[in-house]
């Protein structure tokens, strides 16, 4: 059976560590903290994946806590989501040993910013904040960032936001127990659908590799798995708003966390789904077709009744790693995003420290 | 002079002194691991001062030891706090303060969660919400207008049950 291997635990930062980002290409990791700084850690020992080292620390850049990180998809920038309110941009001086300078800050929210997050083209970035609102950001020239919508359809606070791995399509999470669907029409952005089904606040979102399923985490203690619908779909789900596209939930796993997950990972490279939370466990799912058993497939009549496809998926459990980070909360988990190290796992804790585990088989 | 939100609450009495746990045999081992029961969270959070008025929350009943609950190997506790009145907006405050006393005091390997007794607020799913929301808590703790009034608030909490002597409800003048 499958567990996760430690290979190392980075210690500094000085509060708990909130988000961890890998960048696109290389083994360099971002983190953030409510110690108001980015650490940028480093594997320094191709053959051993056991050392790693701190090579930067980014300070200075923002009066509260940095609650979010992102390098953009070239890997030349960061950007940090604060609870100042702000969006930090970051970019690296010419040569390779050089500090990180702050080169843009974006402002607009009125109160914290909870996730900032880059399109795969890198052409826009979305920001979220308590204060309710999505924004969109066109990334121009010479650092300048232009606010191409507001979008202020939650009721409230929004806890996270993930574009899609392929298209111009974003997802936002919220305290109001949603997720929302944004999608643009000539730069026109819109909500093109909203996710019911979770009984608290979903915490964080993530899209399946190619981009049809997404899974959500809640602090109702589930995790669910939705996929997309397109309009005339062979199951009959109607899509009610023309040409738009409807998420139906497909999958909840229950019983397995006992108390609110804060992070959910879905790995582009092998399909695992990582999730912890409050419960100090880190859990690693496969997904597949639902069994006959698990799918309890609705009757026809019932399903066309409801609009709903019934249990399609079942996310069997992988491994559970119990206190990855001791008695504290786990506050972020993140595969690595390519086939190079796809095994690994990135966790950063209420603890402090960040650890990186690998995929074993025994 | 502003109208408080409860200009007459009802006063109860404080048990005079502290803990009235008996002496077991462990509590003189160094080394024994120290357990945590529902009366040392009533002890640290009873003489926390009520934001409106100069009385402890036990004296106003708003915390009272059989409304906590503790699970000291599964790390768990949960306490339970009654508002003097049904639309209190106090209430999200007294459970921050609540909240902020126990991160102090306590081992940080307990999961606290906190919320109003069922029935006796108006909005209770809103204000368990937001108290049982990590991140809310933590932004509103970097709030140093907000964290200086819950400093207010706890600068009582050692004296252990009795905040002042017993008074009638502050006089109000308008």
């Amino acid at each position: 059976m499958p567990r996760l291997e430690q290979l190392a635990e980075l210690q500094g930062h000085e509060d708990r560590v909130w988000c961890a980002s890998w960048h696109p290409t290389k083994p360099i990791l971002a983190t953030c903290s409510g110690d108001k700084t980015v650490r940028i850690w480093q594997a320094t020992n191709a053959q051993d994946p056991t050392k790693w080292q701190c090579v930067n620390v980014l300070e200075g850049g923002h009066k509260r806590t940095i609650r979010s990180v992102a390098w953009s998809p070239d890997g030349r920038q960061l950007a940090t989501g604060s609870f100042d309110a702000t969006t930090g941009i970051w970019e690296r001086d010419e040569d390779e040993s050089g500090d990180y300078e702050c080169v843009a800050t974006l402002e607009g929210h009125e109160n914290e910013t909870k996730s900032v997050a880059w399109s795969k083209s890198g052409a826009l970035l979305a920001t979220c904040s308590r204060d309710k609102s999505v924004w969109i950001w066109e990334v121009e020239q010479d650092n300048d960032f232009e606010c191409l919508s507001v979008l202020q359809e939650h009721t409230q606070d929004v806890k996270m936001v993930a574009w899609h791995p392929n298209e111009e399509l974003l997802a936002s999470a919220s305290y109001d127990d949603t997720i929302k669907i944004w999608r643009d029409d000539d730069d026109d952005w819109y909500c093109s659908d909203t996710l019911q089904g979770h009984e608290s606040t979903v915490w964080a979102i993530d899209f399946s590799p190619e981009g049809n399923h997404l899974v959500s985490a809640s602090a109702d203690q589930t995790l669910k798995i939705w996929q997309r619908f397109e309009p005339g779909n062979p199951l009959g789900i109607v899509t009610p708003r023309r040409g738009e596209p409807v998420w139906k939930c497909v999958a909840t796993v229950t019983g397995q966390h006992d108390r609110c997950i804060y992070s959910v990972s879905w790995s582009k490279t092998h399909g695992f789904i990582a999730s912890a939370g409050a419960d100090n466990t880190i859990r690693v799912f496969e997904v597949s077709s639902a069994s006959a058993e698990a799918a309890g497939r609705l009757a026809e009549d019932q399903q066309k009744a409801l609009n709903e496809p019934g249990v399609l998926l079942e996310a069997k459990l992988v491994t559970e790693t119990k206190n990855a980070h001791g008695t504290s909360d786990i506050n972020s988990v993140a595969w690595y995003p390519n086939e190079e190290h796809g095994d690994w796992l990135a966790s950063g804790g209420d603890d402090g420290t960040i650890k990186i585990w690998r995929v074993v088989k025994d | 002079m502003t109208t408080l939100i409860n200009q007459n609450p009802i006063i109860y009495e404080a048990s005079a002194g502290n803990s009235t746990r008996e002496w077991r045999e462990d509590d003189d081992n160094e080394d024994a691991a120290d357990p945590i029961d529902a009366q040392e969270v009533f002890d640290l959070i009873r003489s926390i001062s009520d934001p409106e008025h100069p009385l402890s929350l036990e004296q106003l009943n708003v915390t009272q030891r059989d409304h906590i609950q503790v699970s000291d190997e599964n790390n768990t506790i949960l306490v339970e706090f009654t508002p003097t009145i049904p639309h209190c907006s106090m209430a999200t405050l007294i459970g921050l303060c609540i909240r902020v006393r126990l991160l102090r005091c306590l081992p940080s390997r307990f999961k606290v969660d906190i919320s109003v007794r069922k029935g006796t607020h108006q909005s209770e799913n809103a204000v368990n919400k937001q108290l049982n929301d990590k991140e809310r808590v933590a932004a509103a703790l970097e709030n140093s207008h907000l964290l200086e009034v819950v400093n207010q608030c706890l600068a009582t909490a050692t004296s252990g049950g009795v905040v002042a002597n017993i008074v009638r409800g502050p006089a109000v003048a308008n």
